[in-house]
């Protein structure tokens, strides 16, 4: 055994991501898409014995619409994975579902320019 | 007279005296001759019983010394090849350790794409069984264990020992403390607890679940590991308490073919790093109950987030200490000049019972969120106006 100053840091990801899916299938990318947006339903309590990744997505969700991407960014998680915990959750209820909003319409530049206009016009702050 | 001398009788007589004396004198001669060769004998005798003496002598001391050349060649040997080993599988581990960050990163580049995904989960799955086997013969030809620089849930010490073995899907977790392990300790404990869960699935029926419970005791913590295996003999028993209290001080070319590290590796790490190992007990299953004894020393108070965003914990204290919930700090955030987001700090957070830290988890999420490369992208596609999100703004 080296002495403490010669470990080298392990810097691998401590828990592996297939613990965390159990190894189970992952669901399919349609199924929540990666700007789809999710919420915590109303009224809901959290599952006994919900593993720390489903009580982060809890505490997550409860704020509101979060779309599938951030709630995996915040987690650390990869995107699939994410996605297995989030499917679990909507199964089960727990979690509200919207459809990614469509892309915005092409607005006509001179359009955005007048509101940049009228905004600085209003010469706030 | 004449008639005396002309006895034949007396004849007779003489002639017998004569040579009955003769005769004696005879025997005298021999006699002393044979006391004299006898003494002689016996001399050389004392000097052969001698000679017996100091050869005996001679041969214990050489072959007393030959044992100690042979034992300190054996030595020499041993440590040559630990030292070769070491050299050798440290190299590999260091390879493995660096495979399994790569494939963490591939994992976040790769995690929207499903079957590229579950593919890389894979080869993650062979990496982290092919790191531990490597670090276990580093470890025990005296290798570097890589250190964790986190404290680590007991819960996400058993998930990270879960994830080293083949049959990782078997194991079930039924943690009830909420304790952590610290930094120093969290790899090795790992590491003993990803042996024991290796053997549990390895000595039981395909299928048969493999449990991990925790239990608070008096002096810490037990990790105890049951498996509804056929248990072990009594020979196996012996070899394994002895294995797990030599403190690894093990030839290694004397674990089998193939060698069988676990035990000695356990002994090793748990004499290193203070904590216990035993695998005399029988589970309620009829198999194996394996049991690491982790002392208080080696834990720390309860964590409040045990894991996910825990890996970018920052130290800096800028926030205030009420409780926020963690929806509420990424707010500000924006994308191309575009109006700021926010959304409602929910009070059903509380949900969560969370215990008191000096670790925000405000903080962790802080520094989470203004790393997050998917957060602009979802800030800018996830919302737009008519999103109903109006009555959650601040």
């Amino acid at each position: 055994m080296s002495s403490p100053h010669e470990e080298t840091p392990a810097t691998s990801g401590f828990v592996r991501s297939y613990v965390i899916t159990g190894g189970r299938t992952l669901p399919s990318e349609g199924e929540l898409a990666l700007h789809a947006l999710v919420c915590l339903a109303p009224g809901r309590t959290l599952p006994p014995g919900a593993s720390p990744e489903v009580r982060a997505i809890w505490d997550l969700c409860a704020g509101g619409y979060l779309s599938v991407a951030e709630v995996a960014g915040h987690l650390g998680l990869p995107v699939g994975v994410t996605r297995l915990l989030l499917s679990d959750l909507a199964d089960q209820g727990h979690l509200l579902r919207r459809a990614e909003p469509p892309p915005a319409q092409g607005v006509p530049r001179p359009i955005l320019e007048k509101v940049l206009h009228g905004l600085e016009a209003l010469n706030i702050g | 007279m004449t008639s005396l001398f002309a006895d034949p009788l007396l004849w007779v007589l003489l002639v017998v005296l004569i040579a009955a004396v003769l005769a004696v004198t005879r025997a005298r001669r021999t006699n002393v001759q044979l006391r004299a060769s006898n003494n002689t004998l016996q001399g050389e005798l004392t000097t052969a019983r001698g000679q017996l003496t100091d050869l005996r002598a001679r041969h214990s001391s050489e072959s007393s010394r030959h044992a100690s050349d042979l034992e300190e060649v054996r030595k020499d040997a041993e440590s040559a090849t630990k030292a070769t080993l070491k050299s050798a599988v440290g190299t590999l581990a260091t390879l493995a350790e660096e495979q399994l960050a790569l494939l963490d990163e591939l994992q976040q580049k790769y995690g929207d794409h499903r079957a590229f995904l579950a593919d890389l989960m894979l080869v993650d799955h062979t990496g982290s069984q092919f790191s531990r086997r490597t670090k276990g013969i580093s470890v025990l030809c005296g290798g570097w264990l890589g250190r964790r620089d986190r404290d680590a849930s007991v819960y996400d010490v058993a998930r990270s020992a879960q994830g080293r073995i083949r049959s990782f899907e078997r194991v079930r977790i039924h943690s009830q403390a909420n304790v952590a392990v610290s930094s120093r300790a969290v790899e090795p404990v790992a590491m003993v607890l990803a042996e024991l869960l290796d053997n549990a699935t390895k000595y039981s029926a395909p299928g048969s679940p493999v449990e991990i419970n925790v239990q608070p005791v008096p002096t810490g913590i037990c990790l105890i590991v049951d498996d509804a295996g056929l248990g072990m003999d009594q020979e196996t028993k012996t070899r394994a308490a002895s294995l797990l209290s030599s403190g690894g001080a093990v030839d290694i070319t004397s674990l089998g073919d193939p060698p069988k590290f676990g035990f000695a590796l356990s002994g090793k790490l748990a004499a290193h790093y203070g904590f216990h190992v035993s695998v005399d007990a029988v589970s309620p299953y009829g198999g194996v109950r394996a049991v690491i004894r982790v002392p208080e020393s080696l834990l720390t108070a309860e964590l409040p987030t045990p894991e996910p965003v825990a890996l970018d914990t920052s130290h800096e204290d800028e926030e205030e200490d009420k409780p926020t919930p963690i929806a509420s700090l990424v707010i500000g955030q924006t994308a191309g000049g575009l109006p700021k987001r926010r959304r409602r700090r929910g009070g059903a957070v509380t949900v969560v019972p969370s215990s008191p830290s000096e670790h925000g988890a405000d903080d962790v999420n802080a520094e989470t969120a203004s790393r997050l490369k998917a957060f602009a992208r979802g800030t800018a596609l996830g919302r737009d106006s008519d999103n109903t999100e109006g009555p959650q703004n601040q």
